[in-house]
Parts: structure tokens; C-alpha cells; sequence
């Protein structure tokens, strides 16, 4: 990648620049935790807070993901291996918590229920 | 051997002096792949047998759970552990239980399927002259031992080793040994700390197999000139890496909770003994249940696609015929290892999911059956129309495919959660799963073991004492997990120590009444008395005795394993099957670095019978073009050549 | 031999093997912070309101831990910054410049570990939480050892067959003289026989040494005992064969039971963990151990000295707040009401907003209160922020007035001299005037807490609760993440020099390989600060 001096002198900038935004964001994120007129939604942390609070994480992972880790630079087969990661780990996490919301909930007012449905008049 | 000394170039490090490595550079520390492999399948090997043991002292506590135990009960660790009367007590079968369970597939089969075999092929497959990271794979084993002595180790603590299943569920693994003083130092804390180190090696292991793969393949080795094995170790290899961790976290959660008291996977209000388990609760053993199961189903794949990828080397080989449907089982095999990852939870249909996902589940569980079986109809098709060699290798490899079938099917009930519910924990889920590795994978095993020894070795090994190793192997096989299904369908469960004496207390099943064939053949045997039926739990014995038997059975292999280094048959020409794949191209056995001229791929990996061809095999490494049309060269040809003489 | 593409990049794949390779690493890590974060998930999410600890918990995140927490955000940013100026001084070949930003790096990672430590410090040792028996929680700050059990003993008993007794690590002080004794099998005259036996024990050494013989001994005899009964069971079965005559086996006799007695008193200071309050018996007069050892001697004080700062109520239903026993406990009257004034002020607010959108209150807010109990003394006082963070970090480094040994030795001995005195509140003022020298809240009183009025109490470490557990595996696995790429960072510059003037691209490449991992760390580091300290 940086092979010219002029290159590397644009690099180095860039580098810079995003060192700078990150701590920008970094600002943000702990405004957003911390004053209280920048919770949004009820009171503590709620989906709002959290939904807003990691999508300033989100955008600053990738930050570093692409720009400091070169991923920009990168070929299809870091993509690829990085997005399979990256579905395992919404598998891993999306179908416990599916697991979680989806307790078996009637368990004895099912026989009730299937009962009142046999003796239902027509 | 002496050939290896002299090929050897000394370490990875930049001063080429051709000095002999000290012996314990050699064989001992070796960054060399070969030797690494060969160092993960002698320990591997031995664990295996230990394995095997503690299921034969198991067993005896099945069929016989008033009698001592032979021999054994007086050997003095025994007795801690053994009543009064010298029987096996309900601790010693917990404990043999779990570490059965455990020594079996992350001890055994996994080293000798995936390091081994992995190792010593691998690199040879893509004519490669190493690993990619040579020392990191050195590393990745004793970090194996290590985890590997420390399991061995928990068995001689006070506390024994651990003894809750190799799931090592909590809240029980939590609150299991707490009397004792020293918390690290009991068996529960020890198979954690051990796990972390096997996982950890494994993860080390994934790495290097898949950066060699994608990486040191030689000029000409395209991905779909691939041999199947290649592909096979390389999926294996992501699902190691992937699925892995999650099991590290378990395990370091475990360890937290063990001695840091901590409670992520221990409920509020959890009572231990009637008293109040003193910690803060609000954790979910459910929890720990999913990332074990993460990791868990996904070993399933790593423990039987290395078995597959053998099998699909050596029929081929045996057949002289290509392999059938090269690029569907190639495909097949990376749908499947992504299926792996999202079928976790059908082993969890007892913990009370509701119905929407237990169908996800269910789903997702039949569907990664369509991938099982194209692999293995694929194989069953190769062999169609071949003329077949039936050496040992091939018998292993033949045998392998119609009892992973039966380990697959009789899959299928369990993969939905209503007859689930029956047969969750019966010996019908250990009669299964035991199908698929047991006579499964590690016939594949013995498979690549009978194929491969003449690389290694420069011998063949003896085909008379391979079929007295096949053919007893195969009838106990089936005697030992037969039965099981019929029992396991009976209701009888797997972690009774007593065989379910208890149970038929209750209950009584009949298998056959008196006068009928069956009855009189388990009369003769007497197993049961005159006129009396033959009921479920007389099994227990037909099976224990198939499983002592089998014991025997491997004397020869062992035997042969020994003898052949020194006695058998030397080869004559470094190709003794008329292979094609590239491992065949190497001086034997191959030296340090392996290929004497750089090895290129020409064609497809399995040109067996190609139509005109002067033989009937046309390896990959000859460049023929009298037959096969050379293809043009790859992107990768020439560039590979200049970089590499830059580097 | 020589392993291809280990400097030049492979052409189709654009990738030399190192790079190839970390990033499969780093892959699995994301899998393994990925099961992590799972956990925080699926923990925060799956607890049950009114009966787990409730996430997010209160204002236990001090603002003191989001400073350092966001200090340390920004400490590591930049040390990513480093990493990549670093490497593109090695592109440029200038050794010099390299060795200056990797040097910088370092001293980044010894600053986030230092900031580390004392962030562990002062949860580990400033802050303890109290739950009483009816759920409600004090925070505040244990002062005295009675964080562990106090026993005075006399004597033990134990198992030789079983573990080693812990008790022998909980000994507080000089080692007394004691006396074991136990019995064994010996051979007196040809025959076997059951013998007393008697030792001098000096030292935990000695004891180790003797317990190790002893059960030896004790196995032996065992296993001993067991042939004989299995031998003679054998014979019996014989004997009845042949229908001759016979004696019905004894079974095996084998009495591991010891007996520790020592000669003068001895001061116990068990670990929770090992000797649970329920387990000692009515009278205080003996304790027994996890480990089957029991202790009989005369139970020490146990009230706990503690100075509480918070009131949560969040796990008291709400109908038993008023007469919870944290009131008995606190013993001022005027807090009771003054604990309603504020609940209703905060109702008031609570009901203007969820009204201004046409929602219920959901009962967990009703319940959830979370005071400062300052303001129910009604002399809360407004440290400037800045203060209260030095303070804060000044007791986690250990440094300044704040030691928490020195306080805690100081008031157990006290705790000696006024065991006779009944009014505990009076003491515990009293006590709060003595220690105000050393402490800047001033303020806070302290209580005496009998122990059976306690479920459960922990320091702020990874016991207390789901949240500080996660929080302290998460953290120091990403600590160890830390000092991990940090040493490695440090070999490349320290040992680097040799391949820089030989292959300076093969080093660059390593570092570039240790630069992936490093901003690893700091990209994990990105997600844990919301999620651990601000949500």
C-alpha cells in the first residue's frame, strides 16, 4: 500500500484524522451514557440508549476494522471468513436469546385448553 | 529412518548449516509436520486405549453390578474407589462416565483424526514442505499433552476426576467436590483447566491447517485440484476455529464459578444439599448449555469428516476408479459445516424451548441430513462397477460406510423433539452416536492407518492379521450397539451404573418369551435360567461381553502396528497403491521438507482409468500430456515461482 | 527447507502467511468475545425481575469507573494510532521512528494496566455490598476482617480418609502446639490390632507432613481390611458349599476418625467460601467445614462494622419496604420517613413523565429505588466531582489515608475491647467519630450488622453479582489481550533490530501482523466501555 514517500504522507494524514475522529467519538459515546438530556426514551438504559450508544461503537469499530486494520486493502477471502465469523456469532447470539423468549408456557393449561376445545358446543 | 536424518535441513531458521538435529530436536521438540503427526497419533493412540478401558470397567458394572470386578479390585487406587464387596460404586461409574465421554473424542479421536492424520497428510496432499507455521504446530502439541496429562492426572487427586458426563452441565459440575479444600485441585476444576488447554491447542492447530491450505498450496494445486481430504481438513479446520471458542468461554465461566464463586451459571435460591449454595445467584445454567452445545454439535462434523475424507481417499485408490461426484461432495461438505453451527439446540429439547425454536431446530437438523447423505451415497457410487481391491484399508473404508449409515438414520427420531423426549439419554442416543464414531469414524481411522503406513514406514503391514483385526472388530462392533437401540427404545437409561436393574424393578420388558429361538440361544449361553423369558436387561451382557471381546480383537492391529515397522513386507517403488495424489510423490518415508523437486499439480486429484492411458492411474504429479490435456497454467503459476525465490 | 510466502504476499491470495494467520486468529477471538458478549446478553436479559439482581445496577458504575474507563478508552485509541505510525516508520526504514512509537505503544498498555489496577482495587477492596435476609441491599464499605468468619477454637476433628482440612490455612497469629491423635492398625506381638496412636504438631508444615502419612496409613489400612473381608467372604461362601461350618465375616474396621487438640486457644479467620454461616451449630460453640472438619471452640464477634452509603430496595416487594429490617438495621428513625419524602418526590417525577406519554409505571420502577443515604440524613454535601475522583483513585492505588488494612486492624481490636457493649448504635458513632480522621466522607455513620440477619454480602468483585462477574472476565481477559500484544510489541522493538537491517520488509510485516492484533484489543476494548460502563 504505501509505497511512494507522497503516499505514505497521505496515509499518515489519514491516519491521524482517524485518530482524532475516534476520540471524537469516544466523546460521544460517553456524552450519550452520561447527560441526561441525551437519554432518549424512558429513564436508564433502555432499547433506545442502547440501540444509539452501540451504533456510535458500531461506526467506530469499523473505523478501525477498515482504516488502522487494512481491511480496505484487503482481498475477498478475509471478507469472506470475517462475514462467516460474523454469522456464527449472530447465530450464537440471536437463537439463545430466541431460545430464552420462547419458554414452553402452558404446560398444564394446554390439556385444559385442548379439553374445552373437544367439549366446545358447535 | 536414517533417509529422514539425512534429508533433514536442520531448523526453520535462517542459517542453512546441514548439521544432524540432536535426537531430541528430531523427535522430541520437532517443528517437523511428519513427526508431529506421528507424535499426536502415538498419544492419541494411547488415549484412545485408556479410553477403551475405563468403558470395559464400565461395562462390568453394567452386566454384573453385585460382582467385583476382576483383577482390578485389587489394585490399590481401585480400592478408594470400589466398595466393600469390590463392586464398582456409582462415583467410580460417574467418573469413568465423564472421562470416558471426555479421553474419547478430545484426547482421542480428535488428535489422531485431525492431528495426525491431518498433519502428516496435509501438507503432503498440497505439496507443501511444511506446515505453514512450523513452530506454532509444535506448540499447538504440548499444549495438547499438556491438556492431555492434566485430565490423565484428576484421577489420582482425593477428589477423583470429574464425574458429571462429559457435558459437564452445571449447576451439578458447580456444586460437585465443594469439600474440598484446595478448589483447584479437585477433578472438576482440573477436566476445565484442561479443556482450555485442549481447546487452546486445537485453535492453534485450525489456524495453521487452514493458513497452510489457503496458502502453501504448490504451483498447479487449484482449488478444485484439491483432493477431497484436503477439503475435508480444511472445513474441520473452520469449525474448530469457530465453534471452539465459545466452549473456552464456557469453560473459563466454569472456572469462575468454581473458584471465584461467582455465579453465571448458578440460579438464585439454588440449594445444595438442603443448604443454601452460598453465592449471589441470577445466572442461567441454561446458559452454559448453549455454548457447550455450540461447540458440542459442531465436534460431531470435526469427529466424523476426517473419518469421510480417509475413507474418500482410499476408495478411490482401491476402486481404480475416480471418485464419484467430486465437486457435489465438496460442496456437500462446506454446506454442512455451516449447517453445523446452527443445529446446536436439538440436543436441548428436554430444557423446555417452545415450539417455535424447536422448529428452527428441527428444521435446520433434517436439513444438514441432505449433505450426510450426499457424501455418502458419493462414496457408495464410487465404488459401483470397480474392480476392487480388498486390502485391509479398504475393508476398514468399506465397512465405514454402511455403519455410519446406520450411525446417521437411526439419527433421524432424534432430530425431532417429540420421540426426542423418549429417548433423550437412553442407551438408543449412545447406540447412535457410537454407530457414527465408533464403528464410524474410527474404522475410517483404521482405514488411513493401513493406507498410510507404507509412506511412513517403507513397509506394508501384514494383510493376514489385518482381516483378524477387520472381521472380529466389525461382528463386536455391531454386537456392542446393536442391543443398545432395543434397550435405549425399552426406556432404559444411560447413566444408570447398575444397568437398569432398578428400572426392571418396575418395569419388566421382554425381549423373548421362553421356547422361542432367541430364548434358547440365550439359554445355552445361560444368560438366563431354564424356561425363564429373556428380557431387556439380559442384553447388558451380551453387550459387555462383545465389548471385552473387542478388547481382543485389537491385538492384532496392535501386533501388526509394531511388527510391521521392523518385519513386514518393504515396498518396492514410493507409490505401493498406484495412487495419484501427491503424497505418493515423495521419497519414502518423506524427509524433512518432503518433496525432493518442487511437486506441481497437473490435473484433478482422482485420474483413476482415465480411457487410453497407458495405467490405470495417472497421478497428479506426472506430467503426461499424452492423455489429459495440460491445462494452461493457473494465475498463481508463475508468480508463486518468483516470490518464492524472492523470499 | 524453507516455508514459502512467509514475507512476500502469495499473488492469489494477496496474503503472506502471518497475515493469513492472525486473521484466522482473530476470527476465533471474535467467536470467543462473541460468546462473551452472548453471555452479558443473555444474563442481562434473563433476569428475572424482583428476584435476580437487576442490570443495570443502580449507580454502581461510580463516576469515578467511567472516567477511568473513558481515560482508558482514549489511552488505548491512541496507542492504535502508535502502532500504525510505527509500522509506516518501518515502511519508511526509519528505525529510529519505529522504535520511538512502539515504545509509546508500550507505555500506552502499562498506562491502561496501571488505570486498570486501580480500578480492581478500589471495587475489590472500597465498596461491599450487604443483602439481608429480606433482599433489601446496603452498599457501602466493610471496615473491619469480619468479612471473614471469626472462631476462636480448641480442638478439630476430622476425617483422614476425606481432603485435607482447610482450617489450617485459616489460622490466625502463631501456629499453637497441638496434639493429634487417631487410631491405626499395628502389629503388636504377631497380631493385628487396633492401636492408639499421639503426635506433637508445631507448625501447618508439620501438619501437611503428618496428615500426608497418616492418610497414607489410613488408605493402606483400608484397603488392608477390605481383602480380609473380601477373603473371608470367600471362605464363608466355601464353608457353605461344602455345608461345613462357618463365622459370618466382620466387615472391615477401620477408624480414620483424628482429633486436633490444641493447647492454648487458636484464632480462626475462615474463608466464606469453605465454612457457610448456616453450617455452624445453635450454639456457636463448634463450625464445620465444607470439608467435613469441625472446629469446637466459641464463636468471635460477628457482627460486621460497616458503613453504608446506598440504600436499594429494588428487590424488596413493595408492600415489606416499610417494614423492612434494613430499618432496625440503620437504627435512625428519621430515615424511614425520610426514605418516603424521597420516594414520593421521585413517584411525582416518574408519573409526570410516563402520564406525558400515556404509560403505566412498570412495577420494577415502583419497586427500584436506589438512595444515597447521606440525603436521608439530610447533610448530603456536594464534593466537587474532581475530588471525589482523586479520592477515589487515591484509595484504589492504596495510597494516602485511605488504607484499608490499616482501618481494618485498628477497629477489630476495638471490636475486642467493647464486646460487652450491647448498644450497638452508640458504638457504631462512636466508632464513626474514630475513624473520621481517616476518612473524608465524614458523613457516613457506621452500623454493627449481626451476621444472621445477612443473605449474602461481597465486595464489589465478581461474586456480588452477574453484572460484576462478567465484568471482571471480560475485562481481564481483555487485560490479558493487553499485556499479551503489549510483550509482543515490546520483543519486536526491543529484538528487532538484527532482521530490520537484514529483511526490513519481514519485520515490518511482523509488525504489521502485531498491529492487527493490537487494534483487535483496542476494537474489543470499543464495545466493552459502553456496554460495562454506560448502558
Amino acid at each position: 500500500m504505501a509505497d511512494s514517500p507522497e503516499e505514505i504522507a497521505k496515509h499518515k494524514k489519514l491516519y491521524a484524522a482517524i485518530g482524532i475522529w475516534l476520540l471524537v467519538f469516544s466523546c460521544v459515546a460517553l456524552a450519550l451514557g452520561k447527560i441526561t438530556w441525551l437519554d432518549f426514551g424512558p429513564p436508564g438504559a433502555t432499547w433506545e440508549d442502547i440501540l444509539i450508544g452501540l451504533s456510535v461503537s458500531v461506526v467506530k469499530a469499523s473505523l478501525v476494522a477498515l482504516i488502522f486494520m487494512h481491511l480496505n486493502h484487503e482481498k475477498g477471502l478475509i471478507y469472506k471468513t470475517l462475514l462467516f465469523t460474523f454469522l456464527f456469532f449472530l447465530g450464537l447470539m440471536s437463537l439463545t436469546l430466541f431460545a430464552l423468549a420462547d419458554p414452553i408456557r402452558e404446560s398444564f393449561d394446554t390439556l385444559n385448553t385442548v379439553k374445552g376445545m373437544l367439549n366446545r358446543p358447535n | 529412518m536414517s533417509e529422514l536424518a539425512a534429508h533433514s535441513h536442520g531448523e526453520v531458521h535462517d542459517d542453512h548449516d546441514h548439521h544432524e538435529a540432536p535426537f531430541w530436536k528430531q523427535y522430541v521438540f520437532s517443528t517437523d509436520h511428519k513427526v508431529i503427526g506421528i507424535q499426536y497419533g502415538f498419544t492419541a493412540l494411547l488415549f484412545l486405549a485408556f479410553g477403551f478401558f475405563l468403558m470395559m470397567v464400565m461395562r462390568w458394572s453394567i452386566a454384573y453390578p453385585d460382582r467385583a470386578v476382576p483383577v482390578l479390585s485389587d489394585w490399590p487406587w481401585f480400592q478408594a474407589w470400589l466398595d466393600n464387596e469390590g463392586r464398582v460404586t456409582g462415583d467410580l461409574y460417574n467418573m469413568f462416565g465423564a472421562m470416558h465421554g471426555t479421553i474419547m473424542v478430545f484426547l482421542g479421536i480428535v488428535p489422531l483424526a485431525f492431528g495426525a492424520f491431518g498433519n502428516y497428510v496435509t501438507p503432503l496432499q498440497i505439496g507443501a514442505p511444511d506446515m505453514a507455521f512450523p513452530r506454532l504446530n509444535m506448540a499447538s502439541f504440548w499444549c495438547f499433552l499438556l491438556g492431555g496429562v492434566l485430565m490423565f492426572v484428576s484421577f489420582f487427586l482425593p477428589s477423583g476426576a470429574a464425574k458429571v458426563g462429559w457435558t459437564n452441565y452445571s449447576p451439578l459440575a458447580t456444586t460437585t467436590d465443594l469439600n474440598f479444600s484446595s478448589q483447584f485441585w479437585t477433578g472438576q476444576t482440573q477436566w476445565l483447566v484442561g479443556m482450555v488447554f485442549l481447546i487452546s491447542s486445537s485453535l492453534l492447530g485450525a489456524v495453521n491447517f487452514i493458513a497452510t491450505i489457503i496458502n502453501l498450496r504448490c504451483r498447479g494445486m487449484t482449488w478444485m485440484r484439491l483432493p477431497f481430504f484436503v477439503w475435508a481438513m480444511m472445513v474441520t479446520g473452520f469449525l474448530l476455529l469457530l465453534a471452539f471458542p465459545p466452549l473456552e468461554v464456557a469453560a473459563i465461566m466454569q472456572i469462575m464459578d468454581r473458584l471465584g464463586g461467582t455465579s453465571f451459571f448458578v440460579p438464585t435460591g439454588l440449594n445444595v444439599n438442603g443448604l443454601a449454595f452460598d453465592a449471589a445467584g441470577g445466572g442461567s445454567p441454561l446458559l452454559y448449555q448453549h455454548l457447550f452445545w455450540f461447540l458440542a454439535h459442531p465436534e460431531v462434523y470435526v469427529l466424523i469428516l476426517p473419518a469421510i475424507a480417509i475413507v474418500s481417499e482410499v476408495i478411490p485408490c482401491n476402486t481404480r476408479k475416480p471418485l464419484w461426484g467430486y465437486k457435489s461432495m465438496v460442496y456437500a461438505v462446506m454446506a454442512l459445516g455451516f449447517l453445523a453451527f446452527i443445529v446446536w439446540a436439538h440436543h436441548m429439547y428436554m430444557t423446555g424451548m417452545g415450539p417455535a425454536i424447536s422448529t428452527f431446530f428441527q428444521t435446520t437438523t433434517v436439513l444438514i441430513s441432505v449433505p450426510s447423505v450426499i457424501l455418502i451415497t458419493s462414496l457408495l457410487i464410487s465404488m459401483w462397477g470397480g474392480s476392487i481391491r480388498f486390502n485391509p484399508a479398504m475393508l476398514f473404508a468399506t465397512a465405514f460406510i454402511p455403519m455410519f449409515g446406520i450411525g446417521g438414520l437411526t439419527g433421524l427420531p432424534l432430530a425431532f423433539n417429540l420421540p426426542d423426549l423418549h429417548l433423550h439419554d437412553t442407551y438408543y442416543v449412545i447406540g447412535h452416536f457410537h454407530y457414527v464414531v465408533a464403528p464410524g469414524t474410527i474404522f475410517g481411522l483404521f482405514a488411513g492407518i493401513y493406507h498410510w503406513f507404507p509412506k511412513h514406514t517403507g513397509r506394508q503391514m501384514n494383510t493376514m492379521l489385518g482381516h483378524l483385526h477387520f472381521w472380529p472388530s466389525l461382528i463386536c462392533m455391531n454386537g456392542i450397539f446393536a442391543p443398545m437401540f432395543l434397550q435405549g427404545m425399552a426406556g432404559f437409561h444411560r447413566r444408570a451404573f447398575d444397568g437398569g436393574a432398578a428400572y426392571e424393578q418396575i418395569s419388566s420388558s421382554i425381549l423373548a418369551e421362553p421356547g422361542t429361538f432367541v430364548a434358547g440361544v440365550f439359554e445355552k449361553l445361560r444368560i438366563v435360567g431354564e424356561g425363564q423369558p429373556v428380557e431387556m436387561i439380559d442384553l447388558n451382557i451380551v453387550t459387555s461381553t462383545f465389548a471385552w471381546l473387542l478388547a481382543l480383537a485389537q491385538v492384532p492391529f496392535i501386533i501388526n502396528l509394531f511388527a510391521s515397522v521392523y518385519v513386514g513386507k518393504k515396498v518396492t517403488s514410493d507409490n505401493p497403491w498406484d495412487a495419484t495424489t501427491l503424497e505418493w510423490a515423495t521419497p519414502t518415508p518423506p524427509p524433512h521438507g518432503n518433496f525432493t523437486t518442487e511437486p506441481v499439480a497437473y490435473r484433478g486429484p482422482y485420474e483413476y482409468s482415465v480411457p487410453g492411458a497407458d495405467t490405470d492411474f495417472t497421478p497428479q504429479f506426472e506430467d503426461d500430456p499424452g492423455i489429459v490435456k495440460k491445462e494452461p497454467a493457473k494465475r498463481d503459476d508463475k508468480v508463486s515461482s518468483e516470490d518464492s525465490t524472492k523470499a | 527447507m524453507e516455508i514459502p510466502y512467509e514475507v512476500a504476499p502469495r499473488r492469489d491470495t494477496g496474503l503472506f502467511n502471518s497475515k493469513l494467520g492472525i486473521w484466522l486468529f482473530l476470527a476465533s477471538e471474535v467467536m470467543l468475545f462473541g460468546g462473551l458478549f452472548s453471555a452479558y446478553i443473555f444474563l442481562r436479559v434473563g433476569v428475572i425481575e424482583g428476584v435476580d439482581a437487576p442490570w443495570p445496577w443502580g449507580i454502581n458504575v461510580h463516576k469515578t469507573f467511567v472516567v477511568l474507563g473513558f481515560v482508558n478508552t482514549l489511552v488505548l485509541i491512541i496507542s492504535s494510532v502508535f502502532v500504525v505510525f510505527g509500522w509506516i516508520a518501518l515502511k519508511e526504514r526509519n528505525w529510529g521512528r519505529f522504535q520511538m512509537f512502539m515504545y509509546l505503544t508500550v507505555a500506552c498498555a502499562a498506562i491502561f494496566m496501571a488505570l486498570k489496577t486501580v480500578e480492581y482495587r478500589s471495587k475489590l477492596t472500597q465498596h461491599h455490598d450487604i443483602k439481608l435476609l429480606d433482599n433489601s441491599v446496603l452498599e457501602g464499605k466493610i471496615l473491619d476482617k469480619t468479612f471473614d468468619v471469626p472462631f476462636e477454637g480448641n480442638s478439630v476433628e476430622f476425617n483422614l480418609a476425606g481432603s485435607a482440612p482447610g482450617f489450617i490455612h485459616d489460622i490466625e497469629g502463631e501456629f499453637p502446639v497441638m496434639k493429634a491423635t487417631w487410631k491405626e492398625y499395628a502389629t503388636v506381638d504377631g497380631e493385628r490390632k487396633i492401636v492408639d496412636k499421639e503426635a506433637e504438631i508445631r507448625s501447618a508444615k508439620e501438619f501437611k507432613s503428618w496428615f500426608v502419612r497418616a492418610r497414607t496409613k489410613a488408605t493402606s489400612d483400608l484397603i488392608a481390611e477390605r481383602k480380609r473381608y473380601r477373603s473371608e467372604v470367600a471362605a464363608k461362601n466355601k464353608a457353605l458349599y461344602k455345608e461345613e461350618e462357618f463365622t459370618n465375616p466382620k466387615g472391615p474396621v477401620v477408624d480414620t476418625k483424628a482429633i486436633l487438640t490444641a493447647e492454648s486457644a487458636f484464632q480462626l479467620h475462615s474463608r466464606r467460601r469453605q465454612v457457610s454461616p448456616i453450617e455452624r451449630s445453635d450454639k456457636g460453640d463448634s463450625m464445620t467445614y465444607l470439608d467435613g472438619s469441625t472446629v469446637k471452640g466459641t464463636a468471635g464477634d460477628d457482627r460486621i462494622k460497616f458503613e453504608p452509603h446506598y440504600l436499594d430496595m429494588q428487590l424488596v416487594p413493595i408492600h415489606k419496604q416499610k417494614d423492612s429490617m434494613v430499618w432496625d438495621v440503620l437504627g435512625d428513625s428519621h430515615m424511614k420517613d425520610a426514605w418516603y419524602e424521597n420516594r414520593e418526590v421521585a413517584y411525582e417525577h416518574m408519573e409526570e413523565y410516563y402520564e406525558g406519554r400515556k404509560k403505566e409505571i412498570p412495577e420494577s420502577m415502583l419497586r427500584g429505588y436506589y438512595i444515597n443515604i447521606q440525603s436521608l440524613h439530610g447533610k448530603e454535601h456536594a464534593k466537587p466531582f474532581w475530588q471525589e475522583f482523586f479520592d477515589e483513585f487515591k484509595a484504589g492505588a492504596g495510597i494516602g489515608g485511605g488504607d484499608h488494612s490499616d482501618h481494618a486492624e485498628h477497629s477489630h481490636d476495638q471490636g475486642d475491647h467493647e464486646h460487652h457493649d450491647d448498644h450497638a448504635e452508640e458504638e457504631a458513632h462512636a466508632a464513626a467519630d474514630d475513624h473520621g480522621a481517616h476518612n473524608d466522607h465524614g458523613a457516613h455513620s457506621v452500623v454493627m450488622i449481626p451476621r444472621d440477619k445477612i443473605k449474602f454480602f461481597n465486595s464489589h468483585g465478581p461474586r456480588n453479582n452477574n453484572y460484576y462477574a462478567i465484568y471482571f472476565t471480560m475485562t481481564a481477559l481483555h487485560g490479558l489481550h493487553v499485556i499479551g500484544g503489549a510483550l509482543v510489541l515490546l520483543y519486536f522493538v526491543v529484538f528487532g533490530k538484527p532482521l530490520f537491517l537484514r529483511n526490513p520488509e519481514h519485520l515490518a510485516n511482523r509488525v504489521e501482523v502485531g498491529g492487527l492484533f493490537w487494534h483487535f484489543v483496542d476494537l474489543i476494548w470499543i464495545f466493552l466501555f459502553p456496554l460495562m460502563y454506560l448502558l
